[in-house]
């Protein structure tokens, strides 16, 4: 019997199907024999006593959720998420300078840094991408800190909004589809496959009302892994590859019959009935890297 | 070479990264980060960036090499900080976006101000220890720094550990005793022009060896 302590925030539990997911893995636990404990950031001081830690929190290195991550990891704990997967996908510009050391098919990304940000740069980007531009910040989650931008005035302003927390952004090529693929990835194995729909009218899967702060998510779209095209999973599996074994959501675009990266993410949302909806043993399997 | 001119670059050697501000996102950690994903050996490397500016890591790292360090608790919830440590207690931020250290709390009130201030009205976690006797903070450079043998050890003793080569450590003095508190980058005004000397002597000792230089 092993001990497992699931990180997690208050926030976790604001949605009624991430609860779920929660409870499910609880549940999964239990059924293996395994003891799994929710552990609060009052308590983190209590991680010596277990044997795994299972981060449910949104991770970041400047957040708790990285100093759980790495106490845990220097004791010699197994956790999920690793720090190192952690600094990786934390850090999206990290992330696609490894990307393009290892040539993953991405999407065509460049960097733009604050002291040579000027209006040359703009207009070359510009007639490299063409308008639109996406720029994005480096600790980009849940579809925040990426914007779209048409024209210089607002690249300006989105780039310099950005700029105020990190030095380095990155710019992307606008290539807009209908949904995104995702893949969870476990310990190199593909764990579970969705598309996740990008809401009408907008093009990502969490888009804002204009003027309102109530965020609207496309719909999710499960699928069976053995049913996923092949090529798709090779291209998440080999992009997971470059950052490490854990547990990781890979974001794909399929632009004319390629697949390619958009990004990947450690700490994916697991929602019960949406990314479980097919593969029930997603917390069964989850549990089992955890113990082994 | 100047630090963007070097994010263009694909250069493979050792890399010597010096910059007052080593802070994560900042473009220290990102000559770091760039040197690491092009496979060269550089100091400091871009996960003891992260690990020193996040005091419990810092700590545990350290405690785990040897270093004096005091017991630590990290939470939010200035109950818990009452029942396990008696006044005064240091606080120190684990939020990434204070650039100055710490706060000492002798009294109830003073210690809700203090993790209510670093903690960012209760959003982040803070870490505290136990204020036994005075806080020292001083200047390290390449490990070294004007102050007396014990100090000297820790300096020394962190730069090993973490190869930061220009921070600010605090460090708690309790008798002849010494240990070590917590890590902040240093503002550019802080560094002298005897500070400049060391550094250029540093490097000057380190390029024999035929590295590249960032600074």
């Amino acid at each position: 019997m092993a001990r497992i302590a699931c990180f997690v925030e208050k926030y976790n539990f604001t949605d009624p199907r991430e609860e779920k997911a929660l409870q499910n893995f609880k549940q999964a636990a239990a059924r293996s024999g395994h003891e799994f404990d929710f552990m609060f950031r009052e308590n983190v001081s209590v991680i010596p006593k277990y044997d795994a830690v299972f981060i449910r929190a949104t991770t970041d290195p400047l957040f708790t959720a990285y100093v759980v991550s790495r106490t845990a990891s220097e004791l010699g704990l197994k956790v999920v998420d690793d720090p190192e997967s952690i600094q990786i996908c934390g850090n999206k510009i990290h992330q696609y300078a490894l990307f393009e050391k290892y040539n993953i098919p991405r999407i065509p990304t460049l960097f733009i840094n604050r002291e040579e940000f000027h209006h040359r740069q703009i207009v070359e980007i510009f007639r490299e991408f063409g308008k639109p531009v996406v720029v994005k910040a480096p600790y980009t989650s849940f579809s925040r800190y990426v914007e779209k931008v048409a024209c210089e005035t607002s690249f300006r302003e989105v780039a310099l909004r950005f700029f105020r927390k990190s030095d380095v952004l990155a710019v992307q090529k606008f290539m807009p589809t209908a949904f995104d693929w995702r893949v969870g990835v476990l310990n190199d194995e593909v764990l579970y496959v969705c598309k996740y729909m990008i809401p009408k009218g907008r093009w990502k899967h969490g888009a804002k009302l204009r003027g309102k702060p109530t965020v609207i998510w496309g719909r999710t779209f499960s699928m069976k892994r053995e049913n996923a095209p092949a090529r798709l999973k090779e291209v998440a599996l080999k992009a997971c590859k470059v950052i490490g074994h854990g547990l990781y959501g890979v974001d794909i675009k399929e632009v004319s019959g390629e697949y390619v990266v958009v990004e990947v993410n450690d700490n994916p949302s697991i929602y019960a009935g949406y990314e479980d909806l097919r593969n029930k043993d997603v917390y069964g399997k989850i549990i089992a890297y955890l113990v082994d | 070479m100047k630090p963007t001119a070097f994010l263009h670059s694909s250069i493979k050697d050792f890399v010597l990264n010096v910059n007052n501000d080593y802070r994560y996102l900042k473009t220290g950690y990102y000559v770091s980060m760039h040197a690491e994903v092009l496979g060269n050996r550089v100091i400091p490397s871009s996960e003891s960036i992260i690990d020193a500016n996040r005091t419990p890591i810092l700590l545990l790292k350290a405690s785990k090499a040897g270093i004096p360090t005091l017991p630590y608790l990290v939470t939010d919830s200035v109950k818990q900080i009452m029942a396990a440590f008696d006044f005064p207690v240091v606080v120190f931020a684990v939020n990434p976006f204070s650039y100055d250290g710490f706060k000492t709390a002798r009294n109830k009130s003073a210690l809700y101000r203090g993790v209510k201030s670093l903690g960012m009205n209760y959003k982040f976690a803070v870490c505290v220890q136990p204020l036994k006797g005075e806080m020292i903070s001083f200047k390290s450079i390449f490990g070294k720094c004007e102050q007396d043998q014990a100090l000297k050890q820790i300096s020394g003793r962190a730069y090993s550990v973490f190869k930061i080569p220009i921070c600010k450590l605090h460090v708690q003095r309790v008798g002849h005793e010494a240990y070590l508190c917590g890590f902040q980058p240093l503002k550019k005004e802080e560094i002298s022009s005897d500070d400049m000397k060391t550094i250029s002597e540093e490097i000057a000792q380190m390029s024999n060896l035929g590295e590249h230089l960032i600074g």
